[in-house]
């Protein structure tokens, strides 16, 4: 397995290439203006935006300009954001751990609940409270977050006055406190992430108590519980694992509506920021990061899918 | 104070015109402004003029304000600068709040759109109004402690009008004035020579043009790193895209008419958030004092709440429906009665009704309007809507049959919906209308090559385009109806226009500018290269126990006379 780990590693280093220049070219390509523009705005001649674009290079070739920007990149330099004229790995860094802190606390609410919900349903398959589980979760799944977000925020921020409204506490709060904050954003991502999680968890249970080890287990006598945990819990958590590790990525890095809407500094908000003001250093290098966390995950989640069924080689 | 004798002519003949009954008492005051008279000598021509209403109009704020409470920390909510400000460029409303809190223009704009003395104590034209003489406030001192004079103007104004530099306010500034043109006379007076007569150069050194802030002769493009500005507050912390947080400037020059030092708070926090719904739920839960600008949009709950007041502004900014006559169907001999025609298909009262509830002012097509612009004339025609004269246009213009059109727009504020509002009014007339919608920058992009031909707003045949406030119509005109303007998505080129727009900016005779308004209005009606539905309403929203924030438009925001009361 070290073997492979390492090769999947190894791997991950030509799929960072080619994320970097198929992010310059689609940012070159499909985000109308330049960083001149972007910088001055509407209102300024042609001729001042030239100026400007000459100063800070971006009017030489797009090939040059790329390997300007990767060759300062591997050697550590990220270089600095045109927009906000500041450097950008700790604008990066911390818009990363922002989006860290929150895409783990959802993480922490939302993987024990929809297990346990989807267990229990495939647990009693058919059963009203099988329906009831199922569809309420899918239901809240099709909201999408900003209106989930907008209607808490209203409830519990405006009206009850239970949550602060905005995600970020004041500067020097201790951590119980970050997480205080986190409560309300997490519960959008929850709502989507609950139904597609715990339908899976339900699959892969009715699945597994439909298998002969299962009856086996049953007719030998074993106690519930046993049975449940022992034997239909890990086997069913295979398919489960396999999608909480594609999820990772789409929440550190897409979470850009509930970012906007609770006012969180995190990284899908500088990406999209960044990719419309053409501000390519901040975008690349906040691309890549998210591309990175997102291989990790999926490796890790091969990793766990591995150990619970050893029945499954990786790459075998 | 102007000079005694410019004073004593003009202030007569501004007299004299509101006993012919030319002008109102109104409009004296904003004239009297633009030529730099002092709040006094404006008081006397008042006076001079008879009867007891003194024509000026409070604040909303200023209804029913308590004794000033000075202390307190304020909290206030906005958007984010796109960039990181830097006064020379800064075109968005986050940047502009920002600087405007540390650094303080020649001039600042009331409520009204007249003009009050800021680092500048009085201004004076000379007889051809193409030289314009400033004198400057005595006793103001930067925050770093270096003493403000003559030479931060002309520094400041020079590096505006260097292309180098990259500033809008070269584009405003196109035409009347140039490098060079600008003299340190004396530690405290600065002369304008203007490349042309311009009546309205004033409001073109105000703070409605954003980027003529004035920075100290040393100012190397680091205001964040070195904020030094001779404003009411300190810039204590910049936290891109999260916050900014202020200290009141110990040093301010500013005192209250009872002596008081201003400003009256001790801080403020600046939270930025792009979202206006999330800007407007974080007021009403109670975490925020005051939002500098509030949308319409979704506002409606903010007009409900019982703890916050929503502020009413009488502000100029416009949606310019603009006809690019050098496009089809809008060109040749039919296109003038073809552009009447869809001015004749729309219903301003449903649409102000359906945009903003009914709250900004009509407009006919016409910048000299009266309702937002005191010192213009009557508007030629208060267009209503008229299928029976839009259908006879057409007919005149070969189209009896219909005819389609696109427009185009991005999809910002509320365009999206006058969009579909002109879409709705016009088919009763026979013209389908194509909406074209764009991403905010996908309308705004253009060939860096080419910008100005290529980009959609000033190049697609029929577009809305949307304007923050402008102090004063010449301003307007002069940024988008000339043909040299660089801003023209009309692509406008009336001759007679033109000629009578110069003489127009040549004069101070109020009555000569009165009838040379009267024929522009006309013109612009007449020709109507561009629509002009409403001047949008500005609302501003804060605590109820929040009083003396000023500023006009959507951009300003002085808070130097903020204080929070007692709840």
């Amino acid at each position: 397995m070290l073997r492979l780990i390492g090769r999947r590693l190894l791997l991950m280093i030509p799929t960072l290439i080619l994320v970097s220049i198929l992010i310059f070219a689609l940012a070159e390509v499909f985000v109308p203006g330049s960083v001149g523009r972007s910088i001055l705005g509407p209102y300024v001649t042609e001729e001042q935006v030239q100026l400007l674009n000459e100063r800070l290079g971006a009017d030489r070739p797009i090939v040059v300009r790329y390997l300007s920007w990767a060759g300062g990149f591997v050697t550590g330099d990220w270089g600095d954001s045109a927009l906000l004229k500041v450097p950008v790995r700790p604008l990066v860094m911390e818009a990363f751990w922002h989006s860290l802190l929150l895409a783990g606390f959802a993480l922490v609410l939302i993987v024990p609940a929809s297990i346990a919900l989807g267990v229990f349903a495939g647990l009693r398959r058919d059963s009203v409270l099988d329906r009831t589980i199922t569809v309420s979760s899918l239901s809240m799944t099709v909201i999408p977050e900003f209106v989930s977000g907008v209607v808490l925020l209203y409830v519990f921020a405006v009206w009850l006055k239970w949550l602060p409204v905005t995600a970020l506490p004041p500067d020097g709060s201790p951590f119980y406190t970050r997480l205080y904050y986190l409560i309300l954003p997490a519960i959008p991502l929850m709502f989507l992430e609950l139904g597609y999680i715990a339908r899976m968890a339900r699959v892969g249970t009715v699945q597994v108590l439909s298998m002969p080890y299962i009856r086996t287990a049953v007719l030998k006598g074993l106690p519930r519980s046993r049975v449940v945990f022992g034997h239909v819990l890990r086997n069913a958590m295979v398919p489960t694992v396999t999608v909480i590790g594609s999820q990772v990525g789409w929440l550190l890095g897409g979470l850009v509506v509930v970012e906007k809407l609770f006012n969180y500094p995190g990284i899908g908000r500088l990406m999209v920021e960044a990719a419309l003001a053409h501000d390519i250093p901040l975008l690349e290098a906040s691309v890549l990061l998210v591309a990175v966390v997102y291989m990790i995950a999926n490796l890790i989640a091969d990793i766990v899918v591995a150990l619970l069924n050893p029945r499954i080689r990786m790459g075998g | 104070m102007a000079s005694a004798k410019f004073e004593r002519e003009y202030g007569q003949h501004l007299v004299e015109q509101v006993l012919k009954g030319k002008m109102t008492r109104r409009q004296l005051l904003v004239r009297a402004s633009v030529f730099g008279f002092s709040l006094t000598a404006a008081g006397q021509l008042l006076a001079a003029c008879g009867g007891d209403e003194d024509g000026t109009e409070a604040s909303p704020s200023a209804a029913g304000m308590p004794e000033p409470v000075l202390g307190g920390h304020l909290k206030w909510i906005g958007p984010a600068p796109i960039t990181e400000p830097d006064p020379v460029t800064i075109y968005d409303q986050g940047g502009i709040v920002l600087v405007y809190q540390f650094l303080e223009y020649l001039i600042d704009l009331n409520n009204d759109n007249s003009l009050r003395p800021k680092l500048a104590e009085s201004w004076t034209p000379n007889d051809t109004v193409d030289v314009w003489t400033f004198k400057l406030r005595s006793g103001v001192t930067f925050n770093d402690g270096s003493p403000f004079g003559a030479e931060d103007v002309v520094t400041t104004m020079e590096r505006v009008l260097d292309p180098d530099n990259g500033s809008g306010a070269l584009s405003q500034l196109n035409g009347v004035l140039s490098p060079g043109g600008i003299k340190a006379v004396d530690d405290l007076t600065v002369e304008f020579h203007l490349d042309k007569p311009f009546a309205d150069f004033p409001y073109m050194v105000s703070s409605g043009n954003y980027n003529t802030a004035i920075l100290p002769r040393t100012y190397k493009g680091d205001i964040i790193k070195n904020p030094v500005g001779t404003g009411p507050f300190l810039l204590d912390q910049y936290v891109p895209k999260q916050k900014a947080t202020f200290k009141k400037n110990p040093t301010y020059w500013g005192k209250d008419e009872q002596g008081r030092q201003l400003p009256y708070l001790d801080t403020t926090e600046y939270t930025m958030v792009e979202d206006n719904a999330a800007q407007n739920l974080q007021l009403q839960s109670g975490a925020q004092d005051l939002q500098p600008q509030t949308v319409f949009q979704g506002a409606q709950a903010l007009f409900q709440d019982p703890n916050l007041r929503v502020d009413i502004y009488p502000g100029t900014g416009i949606r310019e429906v603009a006809f690019n006559i050098e496009k089809e169907p809008w060109s040749g001999a039919s296109g003038k009665q073809l552009r009447q025609a869809v001015a004749y298909c729309l219903d301003r009262v449903a649409i102000n009704k359906a945009l903003y509830d009914g709250r900004s002012n009509l407009g006919f097509d016409t910048f000299w309007d009266p309702t937002v612009f005191a010192g213009s004339p009557a508007v030629p025609e208060e267009r209503a809507q008229d299928y029976e004269k839009a259908k006879a246009l057409l007919s005149e213009a070969g189209m009896a049959d219909g005819m389609k059109i696109k427009l185009t727009f991005a999809k910002y504020l509320e365009n999206p919906q006058l969009a579909q509002l002109i879409q709705e009014q016009c088919k009763p007339a026979g013209i389908t209308v194509e909406l074209d919608q764009l991403s905010y920058d996908a309308y705004y992009a253009g060939d860096d090559d080419d910008y100005y031909g290529t980009t959609p707003w000033l190049n697609a045949a029929m577009s809305i385009t949307e304007w923050g406030s402008r102090p004063a119509p010449g301003i307007y005109a002069a940024a988008m109806l000339l043909p040299d303007a660089v801003w023209s998505s009309s692509h406008w080129d009336n001759k007679d226009f033109v000629d009578t727009f110069n003489q127009y900016e040549s004069t101070a005779d109020e009555g000569t500018r009165m009838e040379l308004a009267t024929k522009l209005s006309q013109l612009q009606q007449d020709d109507t290269p561009i629509l002009v539905p409403f001047f949008i309403t500005q609302l501003r929203t804060q605590k109820k126990n929040v009083y003396g924030v000023e500023g006009p438009g959507s951009f300003y925001c002085d808070l130097s006379r903020c204080f929070i009361a007692q709840a």
